[in-house]
């Protein structure tokens, strides 16, 4: 198939792409899909994919086998949709191999199994199945970015063509300008996922304003926090959606330059956006004068080996440079001297994936989602004995009880809530009292908590404070790129405070030592990662202060976790 | 993927091949920006990145050699000595810390004397402490195995067992090898 020359072009290979999904859907054969992601991978999904295609070779079933990503609902994988000819599209969770052939055949002789579906994917429930929607973990989500998470085949353009896809990108082309598009974003005041919040059409606007060329587009993808993974399932459930934000993005910004930095060992995610951009060209959604338009544009992808600080903006582009990834002072901004010198702009992939809703419902429309200053919505992952594990979306402000215990389901039988860490290694915890704060990027602050990219961890007690505060310290230390003092020698001193703790050889002054050295750490670090690594450590110490001082002065651990050694410990 | 053990000479002919057809720069700044791929393409192949790979690339991107090492020194996947028979990632994110895998790293530590990376004395298996999340939190405390393999749910017995038996698997390949 040739590249698509102009818009009719499009238009009539978006038509033939939507009949032949509508055909899939009515025709009256089985529609078997899989979904095929990291987490299911990991639970046996590639089996279970062998094992419906063996059955389904003998060609007693007549059935389509798909492979479609990961819907979210990591706790259900490996999870198969089966859509019987003339009946709604059934979802069922846990389906390793040894139940596929049990399944089959229950389908076959007209059961349903019940007890195995996580629910029906139709308007209400089906014959004693309950909708999908209704489910406790999916009620409460309001799903953009995962709207066709689990529908569509991530390693196919035209699934997503069929499903809508691509037409933000062709408005933007065709019918606007590069400032209208500009001014969208702005209006829909959407807020960088990655972390800190910056409006993204100011900084597209600042971007565009800045009299050098040629200028860069970026997606940060690296995501390398110890507790988010939201970016990596985004890209390998729907890599066109972040693709086509880039392609707005770049439109935006007038460049043919646009990046995806992607973290070395997101392997799938990488192989599915890689493919998607091959995809792109091979349809002439990508390269030279698309569409007719005259507008280019090009995307490059690249990976970093493991360097937690490559998130960081300026260290991402020395790491796409081919350099050590580490920071600079600013100013000067990235959006005034970034990659090879010149204007960057860099966003998360979630900001990103939310750029094609913004433009084909407009900005006001977006707007109203969320509360008023942190508008729309966001992927979170929960991790630690939660019930429901995985990945949502959540309208922005839902209070952060109803995010652990209703659409995470709480925690499981046996464990008792302690706390939640939030923001990564960026940010302190929030005790059981205080979890009817929303959850948007402003609410959490004043609490020493902070939204982040969106990774939450539950902890029950049997976590010790003082050792998970050592765990969040110690991996900041590891991190650090060694490029400015405070960072480098302060979160190690942090550490063997924490450690002398541990071993029951607290002093009651090492408190205030604590306070001291984070404060230095805070005020003299170089990048906003070092400016942020003691914060975990001081949320911590706030919150369960009662448990440091029982560590100091009875040498005891609550949890029963820290090692409480006869003999002081050596720095490891 | 086959490591290659030290002191054997290394086939640098794969690498040259990929390099010409995949690390084709327009400019010298893609050539830049194409280092890190083609260490990663090298680590691919031969399990780490011997000498010779970083100087060919070095040679065929056209930047200094310690270029090439400061890259290799400063990102925690690359591997600049060769690793054991399998290479099982640890990982030592934050759902696998509440679930107990604090206790895991600490084990190799007292065991092996592993910190972060290493490799058990025999050289049946390097053990890399992965510093962030494998994203499959449903299964934590998780390790990846040859980077594909996960195994879940690990205690200190199973990591144990685990290890045991990839050493018993490492010997008798080793014996296999010798006979031939």
């Amino acid at each position: 198939m040739g590249r698509l020359s102009d818009r009719r072009a499009f238009e009539q290979y978006a038509a033939q792409a939507e009949q032949r999904w509508e055909t899939l859907w009515s025709g009256d054969r089985w529609v078997i899909s899989v979904g095929i992601s990291e987490c299911s991978i990991a639970k046996g999904a590639l089996e279970t994919y062998r094992h419906l295609e063996l059955l389904l070779s003998d060609g007693h079933i007549p059935g389509v086998l798909r492979r479609v990503g990961c819907a979210g609902w990591c706790f259900a994988e490996p999870f198969v949709e089966i859509k019987l000819p003339g009946q709604p599209p059934i979802v069922y969770g846990w389906m390793t191999t040894d139940r596929v052939p049990d399944l089959l055949d229950a389908l076959r002789r007209g059961e349903l199994r019940p007890e195995w579906a996580l629910g029906v994917r139709a308007g209400e429930s089906w014959r004693g199945i309950p909708a999908l929607r209704e489910h406790p973990f999916l009620r409460s989500q309001r799903r953009l970015l995962l709207e066709q998470a689990g529908i569509i085949d991530p390693e196919s353009i035209d699934d997503y063509i069929a499903t809508g896809g691509y037409r933000a990108f062709l408005k933007a082309l065709l019918e606007m300008t590069p400032e209208e598009v500009v001014n969208e974003v702005k209006t829909s005041n959407l807020r960088g996922r990655g972390g800190a919040g910056f409006p993204t059409g100011i900084k597209w606007e600042s971007g565009r304003r800045t009299p050098a060329w040629p200028k860069y587009v970026v997606v940060n993808s690296h995501e390398g926090e110890p507790n988010v993974f939201k970016d990596r399932r985004l890209l390998e459930t729907n890599p066109h959606l972040v693709l086509e934000g880039l392609l707005i993005g770049c439109y935006a910004l007038e460049t043919q330059h646009g990046y995806n930095y992607i973290g070395g060992e997101h392997a799938l995610a990488l192989r599915r956006f890689q493919k998607a951009v091959e995809q792109a060209y091979e349809l002439g959604l990508l390269g030279d004068n698309i569409l007719g338009s005259g507008f280019s544009c090009h995307v490059r992808v690249r990976t970093g080996g493991g360097a937690y600080i490559c998130g960081e903006g300026s260290a991402l582009m020395y790491a796409i440079m081919g350099q050590r990834g580490q920071p600079r002072t600013k100013p000067p901004r990235s959006v005034e001297e970034g990659l090879w010198k010149r204007p960057t702009v860099l966003n998360n992939t979630e900001t990103f994936a939310s750029i094609p809703a913004i433009i084909r419902n407009g900005g006001s429309w977006y707007a109203a989602l969320g509360t008023k200053e942190s508008t729309g919505t966001k992927l979170v992952t929960m991790q630690g004995p939660v019930r429901y594990l995985g990945v949502a979306e959540i309208e922005l402000g839902m209070p952060m009880r109803q995010l652990i215990f209703e659409v995470f389901g709480g925690l499981r039988d046996g464990y008792r809530f302690k706390g939640v860490q939030t923001g990564g290694v960026s940010a302190g915890p929030l005790r059981e009292e205080e979890l009817d704060v929303p959850v948007d990027f402003d609410a959490l602050t004043p609490r020493g908590a902070m939204l982040g990219s969106g990774g939450f961890v539950v902890f029950d007690d049997t976590v010790c404070a003082v050792d998970f505060a050592r765990y969040l310290v110690a991996f900041s230390r590891f991190e650090s790129c060694g490029k400015c003092t405070p960072c480098r020698l302060g979160t190690p001193a942090l550490v063997e405070i924490l450690d002398r703790i541990r071993h029951g050889f607290g002093r009651p002054e090492d408190l205030d030592v604590i306070r001291y050295a984070s404060k230095h750490i805070i005020d003299l670090s170089l990048c906003g990662l070092g400016q942020v690594a003691p914060m975990p450590l001081l949320g911590m110490l706030e919150r369960f202060r009662e448990e440091f001082i029982e560590h100091i002065t009875e040498r005891r651990c609550r949890a029963g976790v820290c090692p409480m050694t006869a003999v002081a410990p050596i720095a490891l | 993927m086959k490591p290659t053990k030290a002191g054997q000479t290394v086939d640098l002919e794969p690498l040259r091949r990929v390099l010409e057809e995949r690390f084709r720069p327009r400019d010298y700044r893609e050539a830049q920006e194409l280092v890190v791929g083609a260490c990663q393409e090298a680590q691919r192949l031969f399990g780490w990145v011997p000498p010779e790979a970083a100087q060919l690339i070095a040679e065929h991107l056209g930047v200094t050699t310690n270029r090439i090492y400061g890259l290799l020194t400063f990102y925690a996947d690359f591997r600049t000595e060769p690793p054991g028979r399998h290479f099982l990632w640890i990982c030592h994110g934050a759902a696998c810390y509440v679930a107990g895998a604090g206790r895991l790293v600490e084990f190799l530590h007292e065991r092996y004397g592993i910190t972060g990376q290493g490799t058990t004395p025999d050289g049946a298996l390097t053990v890399h402490v992965f510093n962030g999340c494998l994203g499959v939190c449903d299964l934590a405390p998780v390790a990846q195995l040859d980077h594909h393999e996960y195994v879940g749910l690990l205690s200190l017995e199973r990591l144990q067992a685990l290890i045991a038996e990839l050493q018993g698997e490492a010997q008798t390949e080793a014996a296999d090898g010798s006979t031939e």
